[in-house]
Parts: C-alpha cells; sequence; structure tokens
C-alpha cells in the first residue's frame, strides 16, 4: 500500500479503529481506512462479510436497527459522524445512498427528484425545476424522462428507476454517495450504463460502492476494500488490489478460488 | 395431484364467488322489487306524515348521512392515529400487545353492548343526553376496531424500501409518514373507512339508546338534537307503526334508500382509490 500513501492526502471519509456489533455479533472489526476525496472506493467480498453494513455506518441507516451499536469513528470531512450531538438528518443530506434494489417512490418522476430539496424546505418552483433537471441530466435520464415528469417513477424500467434513485440521491447535492450493489438487479446494458455514470460522478462526489461484481469493480473505481467476515484484508488502489494483491486471500477471492 | 388439487381449489373459489355474487344479487332485487314502487322524489325529499304511514323518509335520511359524517369524523382520526401508532411507534411489548389484542376483541363485541356502553357514557356521565353527538360517537366506538386494524394493516403494507429510501434523504421520521407512509396507505384506509360507513349506516342496537328519534317532523340541527335514521326508522316501522302492513313499502323504500345510499358512498370510495393508485 506504500505507492498509494500520497493519494490518500485529505481523505473526505476516515473510518478509524470502526467496530459494529448487532447484538452480541461484532459484524466489522477494527476497520482502518480512509477513502480520499472525488474518487470511487469498491468493496468486495463475500457474501454476509459486512460491506452493507459498513456503508449504512457511513450515513447511519444502522441507527434503525435495533441492538445495533458502532464503536470507533467515522470521520467524514474531519467530523466525528458519531459524535455526541451530531445532526443526523444533516449527515444523510451529506451522504446520499443508492439501494441495491431499485426503490422510486410511488409518485411521479418530478416528485421523486423533488423529495429531498423539498423536504429541506425548497418550495420555490424555479428552483425545484432547475434542481429536477441538473439531477436527471447528472443521472443520465433527463433525455429520455423530459416528456414525461409527470407519469410515475415506478413506471419507469429497471434500468432507468435506479438512474432515477441516483437522481434522486445527487438532488440534495451530498459529497458522498453510497451505493450498495446498484446494478444487480439490472441487465448487461444498464448496468453499463449505471457504471459509465458512476464513473462521471465521481468529478462531483465521492463515491462508496459494494459491488459483488469484480470485474465492476476493476472497471469503476479507483480504490478497492476487500472484507472477508467483518475484517478488511486489503486496501489500495484497484490496479494493485487487482495486479499485485499483497494478502493471499485476496488473491484467491480475486481469482475466483472462492466466493 | 398437484393439479388437480390446484384445479379444485379453483372451481371452489369460483363457485364461492358466483354463490356469494348471487346472494347479494338476490337479496338487492329482493329489496329493490318490494321497494321500488315506493320509490319517487316525493318519498326522499318529503318527512314522514299521518304518524308515518305516509310522506317519505328525508328526516331519517339526512339523520343518517349526518350519523355517518359526524362518526366519521371521530373514528377516521382516532382510527387512523392508533393504527399508525402500532404500526410505527409501538414497539412489541406485552403492553401493546395486549392493547392489540383488545381491540380485535373489541370488534366481536355485540353492537347492542355499545349501545348500553354508549348510554352510560355520552348520554349520562359526559351528560351529552341522547343526541346526535352521543349516537355519533357510539357508532364511532363500534366501528374504531375495524379502523384501527385496517389502518395498521395498511401502513405495515407500505415497503420498507420507501422508508429507507426517505430517511436516506435525511426525512425524519414525521416527514417520512407524512409523505411516504400516509400516502401509499390511503387506498387501504379508504377501504377501511368503506367498510366502517357499511357498519355504521346500518346499525339500530346502538343508536336507539344514545339518540336515535322515534320521529321528529324536523331534521336535526345541531349535535345536540335527536336524529331520525334509516335503519330505526324501518324497525319502527315494521314493529311498532300504527299500520305494520300497510306501511310495508314505505319500509322496503326506505331499505331500498339505505342500501343505494351506502352502495353510492361505497363507489365514491372505491372511485377514490383507484385514482388514488393511478397516479402512482
Ligand atoms: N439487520 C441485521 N440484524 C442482524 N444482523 C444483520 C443485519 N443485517 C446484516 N446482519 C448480519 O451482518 C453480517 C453482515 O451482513 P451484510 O453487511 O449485509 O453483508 P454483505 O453486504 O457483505 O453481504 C451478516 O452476518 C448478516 O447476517
Ligand atoms: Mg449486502
Amino acid at each position: 500500500m506504500d505507492k498509494t500513501e500520497s493519494d490518500l492526502d485529505l481523505p473526505q471519509v476516515r473510518t478509524q479503529n470502526l467496530d459494529l456489533y448487532y447484538g452480541a455479533d461484532r459484524v466489522l472489526r477494527s476497520l482502518n481506512f480512509d477513502i480520499p476525496r472525488g474518487c470511487v472506493a469498491a468493496f468486495i467480498g463475500p457474501s454476509g462479510c459486512g460491506k452493507s453494513s459498513y456503508l449504512r455506518c457511513l450515513n447511519r441507516m444502522n441507527d434503525f436497527i435495533s441492538g445495533a451499536r458502532v464503536e470507533g469513528r467515522v470521520l467524514i470531512d474531519g467530523e466525528d459522524i458519531y459524535a455526541s450531538g451530531v445532526d443526523v438528518i444533516a449527515l444523510r443530506r451529506r451522504v446520499g445512498m443508492v439501494f441495491q434494489k431499485p426503490n422510486p417512490f410511488p409518485m411521479s418522476i418530478y416528485e421523486n427528484v423533488a423529495y429531498g430539496p423539498r423536504l429541506f424546505g425548497v418550495k420555490d418552483r424555479e428552483t425545484l425545476d432547475e434542481t429536477v433537471r441538473s439531477s436527471l441530466e447528472g443521472a443520465a435520464l433527463w433525455n429520455e424522462v423530459k416528456d414525461k415528469l409527470n407519469t410515475p417513477g415506478t413506471g419507469l424500467s429497471g434500468g432507468q428507476q435506479q438512474r432515477l434513485c441516483i437522481a434522486r440521491a445527487i438532488a440534495t447535492e451530498p459529497e458522498v454517495l453510497l451505493m450498495d450493489e446498484p446494478t444487480s438487479a439490472l441487465d448487461p446494458l444498464s448496468t453499463s450504463r449505471i457504471e459509465e455514470l458512476i464513473r462521471d460522478l465521481k468529478s462531483r462526489f465521492t463515491v462508496a460502492i459494494v459491488t459483488h461484481n469484480m470485474q465492476q469493480a476493476a472497471r469503476i473505481s479507483d480504490y478497492t476494500a476487500f472484507f472477508l467476515l467483518g475484517e478488511l484484508v486489503e486496501y489500495g488502489t484497484t490496479s494493485q488490489i487487482f495486479t499485485v494483491p499483497v494478502d493471499k486471500r485476496t488473491e484467491d477471492y480475486i481469482t475466483g478460488r472462492f466466493g | 395431484m398437484r393439479k388437480f388439487f390446484d384445479k379444485a381449489a379453483t372451481l371452489v373459489f369460483w363457485g364461492t364467488a358466483l354463490a356469494l355474487g348471487a346472494l347479494l344479487a338476490g337479496v338487492l332485487g329482493f329489496v329493490a322489487n318490494r321497494g321500488w314502487s315506493a320509490i319517487s322524489w316525493e318519498f326522499i325529499f318529503e318527512p314522514p306524515r299521518d304518524g308515518m304511514t305516509a310522506g317519505g323518509i328525508w328526516t331519517p335520511f339526512v339523520g343518517t348521512l349526518e350519523l355517518i359524517v359526524v362518526s366519521m369524523a371521530a373514528t377516521v382520526p382516532v382510527g387512523v392515529g392508533t393504527g399508525l401508532y402500532f404500526s410505527e411507534y409501538a414497539t412489541d411489548s406485552f403492553f401493546t400487545h395486549v392493547l392489540r389484542q383488545s381491540i380485535r376483541a373489541l370488534a366481536g363485541v355485540p353492537s347492542v353492548v355499545f349501545g348500553l356502553f354508549g348510554l352510560s357514557l355520552f348520554v349520562i356521565f359526559l351528560g351529552f343526553g341522547s343526541s346526535m353527538l352521543s349516537a355519533s360517537l357510539t357508532l364511532a366506538c363500534l366501528s374504531l376496531p375495524l379502523m384501527v386494524t385496517a389502518s395498521e394493516q395498511a401502513f405495515r403494507a407500505v415497503p420498507q424500501d420507501y422508508r429507507d429510501a426517505s430517511y436516506a434523504l435525511g426525512a425524519t421520521k414525521w416527514q417520512t409518514i407524512r409523505k411516504v407512509v400516509l400516502p401509499s396507505a390511503a387506498s387501504t384506509i379508504i377501504t377501511g373507512v368503506i367498510l366502517s360507513i357499511g357498519r355504521v349506516a346500518g346499525e339500530t342496537a346502538p343508536i336507539i339508546f344514545t339518540g336515535a328519534a322515534f320521529y321528529t317532523p324536523d331534521v336535526a340541527q345541531s349535535l345536540f338534537d335527536e336524529v331520525m335514521a334509516l335503519p330505526y326508522h324501518v324497525y319502527v316501522l315494521s314493529t311498532a307503526g300504527t299500520n305494520i302492513e300497510a306501511t310495508r313499502p314505505l319500509q322496503y323504500g326506505a331499505i331500498l334508500v339505505l342500501v343505494g345510499l351506502v352502495l353510492g358512498i361505497s363507489s365514491i370510495g372505491v372511485w377514490m382509490r383507484t385514482r388514488l393508485t393511478r397516479e402512482k
């Protein structure tokens, strides 16, 4: 990991001695690593190793799971998001999330995207129109839906729905975008469109993406983290992880010897 | 073998559905057949006359509408609020378990018991007297269990995905409930309201002691007036009227109007529900 050290200069997300418990189960174990600003970090590892749980630590969605408990620190832009008195609502505005299954609200396309801004009190129609347009453009969906903004978001195809969810997430102008296997429910064509989109998004957001697809991690990410049983086995630039992994277990996993 | 069972089950279900449809049509046909001759504009828009042996049903018709409106005004907010509490706020404790089961059990209590309860609570203890208010609140109590259960189920049926998406965008719990959960549950809640109205409109026992008038010439003007109601009116005509046989057409006519009223309200509800579903 030596040669990556200089790139890790001003990290946007710093994870320090992070433990996560669900009741008595320790599902994340002493995680320590930094995600630099404006890049894509991919999280790979076998199912159940804690990738989703880690993502949910970053916007404190684990708060809703009864019995979930966090030890250690997560710093986003230098601020400890688990410190007492942290405004979780404000945090979630800064850290957007896209889920595994496309989950647009049962509302119009327009209302889906305007949902976040409206929550924060934006009422002015022109401002909303502009946010909706720019977010849909940002999610590479504008051209397909600009003539049917008032039709239900649930009427779109799966791939379009997922891009709508991305538009909805970026409409609140987050700094970090979390994506939990955003293409696992999509066909190959929609998948490649979203991968293309993610590569564009990193100019504006730091992206943390969970994927079960290693080619995908290799294609779109700058950094890759390999998780196993709640531990961070190895973390480094994607090219290093995929060409010269240091840990034997990483090598076994990416060459498909287990998983 | 499985195929056979599938076929048999389908047959049984279709059979049952058909039988139920036929039964409903039969009842409607019977009522319509007997009551149709009584129906006219005067019948609906004139109050009963001549010791209720002539004239129309305007007073009980409006009374039933009033009872529906006032009882729903009480039961819908309380029922939806309680359903919301059970679904979104209550933890699975012994206390909430007992509460929930008690409400379910209330649904099975005979309506006359609600009548006596309303008499002692609203009429006597709270001093509302025998009035539209007491009768409506008694009817509200009667339909509350249904309303609570229907709305709790409606809220529970809202996918967790929607809530997650809302929270992840920085919504508070209340914002999530108001902007996502309630609208998604609305169509099922409306079904609950329709069922409640159907139940409330047809009840006699709960209102006899609490606010139903045997006869008043005037439509109830305030919450504290006694009120005539269609089901009680029919009951009175057919058991205690001055000339029971001669008023048969009036009785069937009143039943026909009551059935029409409930069906009419239901179809408005169904229309609202389809509109809501289509907007999704
Ligand atoms: N809500 C939860 N309550 C308790 N345990 C959970 C919950 N969600 C996940 N887990 C457990 O935490 C571990 C990590 O799960 P997860 O983060 O979903 O893994 P991944 O996303 O890598 O497949 C698993 O053992 C899983 O069973
Ligand atoms: Mg997962």
